[in-house]
């Protein structure tokens, strides 16, 4: 009661104070138009978790100037002079504004003007140095911890690092003798480290597709380099009070919830010289902030990018709510919108009718419909205990979930703790998970330093964060037999805080499709609440916990020791460019696709090479020769005379006009006319026994056609534990057997994928 | 052979005979006081710049256009190593930037001749999204303003206005889904292809980066071709954002003549210098309700020959070299190209020892038994004021000191001229072909694109035809393959009249799309074109009757390589030549 109370307060003081923006998707890699012609300045990423090998402290990593070559010469990389980079943390309701603010500024120096090399003879250009400041009093002054602090150089090059004519040095020991610690105890590190961030981007932002519905993933960031700000802290000198963790309470105690939130200013005048210099002068106008991944890349639309960028959490701009109550992903996750256009979120589909009652598609009520009512008395939706918070109007369905979760963090008060003990009623008291809740500003990183972290050799980590950690608490006897509050693995994940390894665009897809709402107990549409044999743990839940981006991990592995982030990439090693001599010529034709297919004829695209002739080839795979023809110009062309529901492999051949090189694509489809001409979920089908299986499973299915068909077994957290390809015979049915020798005890997905379509299954292995 | 040398005017020694034009030699002479640059494209290249990429010009190519040979094709290029997935703000051209490429024609006016200034602007057209492109609509979609100068800049008009940039090469869905924009990149690549009202046919928007270079081993302290592990291409599957020109010749050459009017394929009269630059306004003043620009445009990067800031200019001069002009270049440079630090590598007395990779490239210490080209020593200075380089591009009565300005400037007669003057048809400047030894002696004409009307820029003789692409003997090495060929080929060794080579037309006569500008560049410093005028390498024995002139140690410098000798995609063979974007979904 007396929590109750005091989140009562708090949340008088959230009202008048925050009204923040409500996001949904984000990591930051040039994500605002102005700052991504400003990549000095350019905040990508913020991590904020609790370390395992040293639980007392409590990492904080921002990382700025994104997509960097590591082979970026001759002027490599480096932090921006000019510039205020800042972490700042907020670890007090009652004090309004930043509690802790570390603010880096860098020089750099020359060593040797006459050189265009950037090392020579042990001497290093474009030699750079920080101050770090901290202030402790909100940003009104600031105290010196390290003066003269050393950024390692870039990774040039075993020449440049390396050898006698270089500095005659070795990476690793750049980069540990460039940790230093401050007067104030922490331990610091700044320079150029892997980009740690893994996403699709080419995927993702071309109409969302992700994963890719052809082709393979790709990790966009791969082989890029960021430059790093990384501090440890002690957790007493975090919290508000001094406290360290073992005074905690439990591990959701509120007292240590910290905000985290990064950000880069320059001045507000800047004065091109005719000599080539540049004069910076005026006021510190702050140019790039991040705090939860993605907010600004993929929440905030084009429009209003720029300015989110110059707002602190602390003064947010209500217009930016409606991207947070209705966000543009969840037009992309509702068939009565526009999800059919974005077929690679098939399986993410939002809750339109959550236990009969509730409907938390863009523009609906969501949970507006309790608001004032007995049932939400003692909640965290009571008006007596939040005000309008949570439940601010109609047609705002996200207030409850994704609003909370980007501005908020989430309080251990009813509706917000797990199904698992709620009787099913999302609105009991369940099995608490998460307590972040510091309604202090909005967009910040939210951890509850209380919270004891995962071992990452543990074979409970996951990538999936407090999502994984809601799975286990709703479905692993651990947990499931006790609404007590236990630690469950994966409650020091994303979103609270954020470790190196979540993999926050899986996440936040995840929550923008309602897995924390089901989590909670509003399940999927497909679950009945009036059949008491009924499972909560529907195919539609499923599909959301199955869905995966296809990058699901960085490039490199993290280190295990400060500061975690890999080393960069060498300009000289296997990220430096393409391998001559290897590389396209003209550019063989992709992005083959046979559309407008009938009985028999189809109409063949690819992508235009720029070249004059095409050659096209095809042939019915069961009979009968190859069917030549050329095409002078264009990059499609419509064949005829097919024969009905066979299947046709096609080829599209260049020759380069100067090298006279050919290349080519081949891809295959399969005309229409077959007994099952259905290309509908409902006709699709799969059956398998045993379940539990032991070492191999029996599989039989129905799928559209005789297309070649992908077969997946994940784990819980998605992780592929078995793929193989097959072909179903000509009406798409068939049966096959699993070898399951290899996969220990544990709940999995099967999961069939042909073209666009895929069903997906859970089932259980026991040894 | 003085017809080629009507503009000699300009050189104090021709004072006495054309003393009505002495004054503008004057600001020759110091306008040219330029640095000499070698290894060139700029990516990145100077430490301000580097952090303003939309503002960053990487390379400009000028060449005579084989499929259309009455026109120039001139590209310049801006915004490095472009991600082709670099959404969810894919890249474009900037607003409150001029993009400039200036053409100089005439020696006997200052400054540019001809300036195109292209101007972008950006719309959003559905605000509401954060993808780029959604259900035909665009945001951050660009057009742009050319407008011409034919004064200096002194006034300029509007010949496009409302030009399209196409959009980024977003992928699939974006680009040919009824979800996106329903169409084809090349489409989209073909209908922004713009005819200007004043003739000219522009493209301005994404390409595939045309430049090739294993930046990684290179800046690595030399490190091309690598020792260990393969060479590789450090701007394969980059784009950066083109801007390319097709212009009639006549429109360039200064009386308005087409090329069918030139007296010769190296007619002094077609030879046009071009630079590009980016200006931006002096002020920006950011504020929490969005940022402004006022005040004058200052110039914040230019470029006219591949790789001179890059690879010349020390680190400690390259922001102030940006902000200059070919019009306005400061001596301070100077040295750089009498003496360039690449050098140091290629001489064993040197740092040579220490870049291995290049051990195939080792300067003249000995040439002939008398000259030394290492650095700070006196080159060919010895001659000065002899009577055997009277008559010569070294007499002082031609060209004042313009070639031999002092002693310890060893680079003043190759390195120098190349990128601050062009090369002139006159003794030395000719092939050894016809010279009986003599280096000094008149021999086979390879060359002429001299404009010594200013410094840095691409220089090219409209004259000379272009080679086609198809062609067995096109040569990604330019020029120098054209010496080789006029060296050794029978079909040129047997008289010293000039004829059409193949790859006349190539680097650094222009440069071509597919011209090895960093390998021509590095055999160069290496004094290949001291070698190709009869300055032969030290292992050639001038009193052995014998000996051949093909010496272990040419062959060693003319088989150099970097390891990347083409581009990662072959180019299009149709305006504008570069290729089509790599597609962010690849």
């Amino acid at each position: 009661m007396k929590t109750l109370q005091r989140l009562k307060n708090l949340a008088q003081v959230a009202v008048l104070i925050t009204l923040p923006s409500l996001s949904a998707l984000a990591s930051s890699h040039r994500e605002a138009p102005m700052i991504a012609d400003d990549p000095l300045a350019d905040n990508t990423d913020v991590y904020a978790f609790r370390i395992p090998d040293d639980p007392n402290s409590i990492m904080l990593i921002a990382n700025y100037v994104p997509f960097q070559l590591p082979h970026g010469g001759p002027n490599y990389y480096t932090f921006g002079e000019n510039i205020r980079y800042e972490i700042r943390i907020d670890n007090n309701l009652d004090t309004p504004g930043d509690d802790i603010i570390y603010r880096f500024t860098f020089s750099i120096i020359d060593e040797d003007p006459t050189t265009f090399f950037n090392i020579r003879l042990g001497l290093q250009n474009r030699k750079t140095s920080y101050t770090l400041e901290k202030s402790t009093d909100g940003g009104s002054t600031f105290a010196a911890v390290i003066t003269n602090g050393t950024v390692p150089p870039y990774n040039v090059g075993e020449r440049s690092i390396t050898s006698p004519i270089g500095l005659g040095t070795d990476y690793a020991t750049l980069m540990a003798s460039a940790i230093t610690t401050a007067s104030s105890g922490e331990t610091v590190f700044c320079g150029p480290t892997d980009d740690p961030f893994f996403v699709d981007l080419g995927g993702i932002f071309d109409l969302g597709n992700a994963p890719r519905m052809r082709g393979v993933p790709r990790d966009g960031l791969a082989c890029k380099n960021v430059h790093t700000i990384a501090i440890k802290v002690p957790i007493a000198m975090l919290q508000k009070d001094g406290k360290d963790p073992s005074m905690a309470v439990d591990i959701l105690d509120s007292d240590f919830v910290i905000g985290v939130w990064a950000s880069a200013s320059r001045r507000a005048i800047r004065t091109l010289q005719t000599d080539g210099s540049i004069a910076e002068t005026g006021e510190w106008i702050q140019v790039s902030r991040l705090g939860m991944p993605l907010t600004n890349e993929v929440v905030i639309p084009i429009g209003t990018k720029d300015y989110w960028n110059s707002l602190t959490p602390y003064n947010e701009d209500p217009d930016y709510f409606s991207s947070f109550y209705n966000p543009e992903l969840a037009l992309y996750m509702d068939d009565d919108l526009f999800g059919p256009a974005v077929p690679a979120f098939s399986p993410l589909r939002v809750q339109r009718n959550s236990l009969g009652a509730f409907d938390f598609g863009n523009g609906q009520d969501g949970l507006f419909g309790l608001k004032g009512s007995s049932d939400v008395a003692g909640t965290a939706l009571d008006d007596a205990l939040f005000g309008n918070l949570l439940l601010p109007g109609p047609g705002q369905p996200r207030s409850v979930d994704l609003w909370p979760i980007f501005h908020t963090g989430v309080p251990n008060v009813r509706p917000y703790q797990l199904a698992t003990g709620k009787g099913g009623d999302p609105l009991a008291a369940g099995k608490p998970f998460v307590n972040n809740f510091l309604p202090n500003g909005g967009d910040m990183l939210r951890l509850n330093m209380a919270v004891p972290p995962t071992d990452r050799d543990d074979p409970a980590f996951s990538t999936l964060g407090l999502i994984q950690a809601a799975v286990l608490g709703l479905t692993d006897p651990l947990y499931t037999s006790t609404t007590d509050l236990q630690w469950i693995p994966n409650m020091d994940g994303f979103p609270n805080g954020r470790r190196l390894e979540d993999d926050v665009t899986r996440i936040e897809l995840q929550a923008v499709a309602g897995v924390v709402l089901a989590a909670i107990g509003l399940w999927y549409d497909d679950y009945d609440p009036s059949d008491p044999m009924a499972s909560v743990l529907t195919d539609d839940l499923f599909n959301v916990l199955g869905y995966t981006t296809g990058i699901e991990e960085n490039d490199a592995p993290f280190n295990d020791i400060f500061p975690f982030v890999a080393m960069p990439w060498s300009g000289t090693g296997k990220c430096s460019g393409e391998i001559a001599g290897n590389l396209a010529n003209c550019g063989e034709p992709n992005a083959l696709l046979a559309s407008s297919i009938t009985e028999n004829s189809a109409v063949l695209s690819w992508s235009d090479e720029g070249v004059n002739n095409y050659q096209i080839r095809y042939r019915n795979t069961s009979s009968g020769g190859p069917v030549t023809t050329t095409l002078s110009s264009g990059n499609n062309v419509t064949i005829s005379d097919l024969d009905p529901c066979s299947t046709y492999e096609f080829l599209i051949k260049i020759k380069c006009p100067r090298t006279g090189v050919f290349t080519s694509a081949t891809s295959t489809f399969t005309t229409s006319g077959c007994l099952r001409t259905a290309d509908s979920d409902d006709q699709l089908s799969m059956d398998f026994f045993p379940n539990p299986a032991i070492n191999s499973l029996s599989v039989s299915y129905t799928m559209v056609n005789s297309d070649q068909m992908r077969v997946r077994i994940h784990d819980l957290t998605g992780r592929i534990m078995l793929e193989t390809l097959t072909n179903p015979s000509v009406d798409g049915s068939g049966t096959m057997s699993l070898d399951l020798s290899s996969l220990p005890s544990g709940q999995y997905y099967l999961q069939l994928i042909q073209n666009d379509q895929q069903l997906v299954r859970q089932f259980a292995v026991m040894k | 052979m003085f017809k080629l040398f009507k503009h000699s005017s300009i050189f104090p020694g021709r004072e006495k005979t054309r003393s009505g034009r002495a004054g503008k030699c004057l600001p020759i002479l110091l306008l040219a006081a330029l640095p000499l640059g070698l290894l060139a494209s700029s990516h990145r290249e100077a430490p301000l710049i580097s952090n303003d990429p939309l503002a960053d010009n990487t390379d400009l190519y000028m060449f005579r256009s084989p499929d259309n040979p009455g026109m120039i094709t001139i590209i310049a290029n801006y915004i490095p190593a472009e991600l082709p997935w670099g959404g969810p703000n894919y890249y474009t051209f900037g607003e409150n930037v001029r993009y400039e490429i200036h053409i100089d024609n005439n020696v006997e006016t200052a400054g540019d001749d001809i300036i195109y200034r292209a101007t972008f602007q950006q719309v959003n057209e559905d605000p509401t999204t954060f993808f780029n492109i959604r259900l035909g609509q665009q945001n951050r979609k660009t057009t742009y303003t050319l407008e011409k100068s034919t004064d200096g800049g002194s006034t300029f008009t509007a010949i496009i206005v409302g030009g399209m940039v196409p959009p980024n090469h977003i992928g699939d869905r974006s680009i040919q889904s009824p979800v996106g924009l329903n169409t084809n990149y090349r489409t989209l690549l073909e209908n922004s292809i713009m005819t200007a009202s004043s003739g000219e046919r522009v493209y301005c928007g994404p390409a595939d980066d045309p430049f090739f270079v294993d930046l990684g081993g290179i800046f690595d302290l030399g490190n091309a071709p690598r020792e260990s592990g393969p060479s590789r291409d450090g701007l394969a599957r980059y784009n950066v954002h083109t801007i390319a020109i097709q212009v009639p010749i006549s429109m360039l050459q200064k009386d308005g003549k087409d090329v069918g009017m030139a007296s010769d394929i190296l007619d002094p009269d077609f030879v046009i210098g071009a630079w590009a630059s980016a200006s931006r306004p002096a002020i920006r003043t950011l504020s929490s309700s969005g940022t402004s620009y006022s005040g004058e445009w200052v110039q914040v990067s230019r470029l006219g020959m591949p790789l001179t800031n890059e690879v010349i200019i020390p680190i400690g001069m390259k922001d102030y070299w940006n902000s200059r002009s070919p019009y306005a270049e400061d001596t301070a440079y100077f040295n750089s190209f009498y003496n360039p630090e690449l050098a140091l590598y290629m001489d064993d007395d040197l740092f040579g020892a220490a870049v291995p990779a290049f051990s195939p490239l080792r300067i003249q210490r000995n040439s002939l038994g008398a000259f030394d080209f290492g650095n700070g020593q006196d080159g060919l200075f010895g001659l000065k004021g002899s009577p055997e380089v009277a008559g010569t591009a070294l007499d002082d009565a031609l060209f004042g000191n313009l070639l031999l300005p002092g002693p310890g400037k060893p680079r003043s007669v190759d390195l120098w001229p190349i990128f601050h003057t062009g090369v002139p048809n006159v003794r030395p400047y000719q092939l050894a072909t016809g010279k009986n030894g003599d280096p000094l002696a008149a021999g086979k004409p390879f060359v002429n694109n001299f404009l010594p009307n200013g410094g840095d820029m691409l220089r090219l003789n409209m004259a000379v035809p272009p080679t086609d692409r198809d062609d067995p003997a096109f040569s990604s090495l330019g020029l120098i393959n054209a010496a080789v060929l006029g060296l050794t080929d029978p079909a040129y060794t047997s008289s010293a009249d000039l004829q059409w080579i193949p790859n006349m037309d190539g680097f650094p006569n222009g440069r071509r799309l597919e011209d090895d500008v960093t390998r021509i560049e590095l055999q160069a410093v290496a004094g290949v074109v001291l070698a190709a005028i009869g300055l032969w390498y030290d292992d050639y024995d001038p009193s052995d009757p014998l000996a051949t002139v093909l010496t272990d140690d040419l062959l060693n410098v003319l088989s150099y390589t970097t390891g990347v000798e083409e581009n990662d995609r072959e180019f299009r063979i149709r305006f504008p030549y570069v290729q089509m974007p790599w597609p962010g979904d690849f």
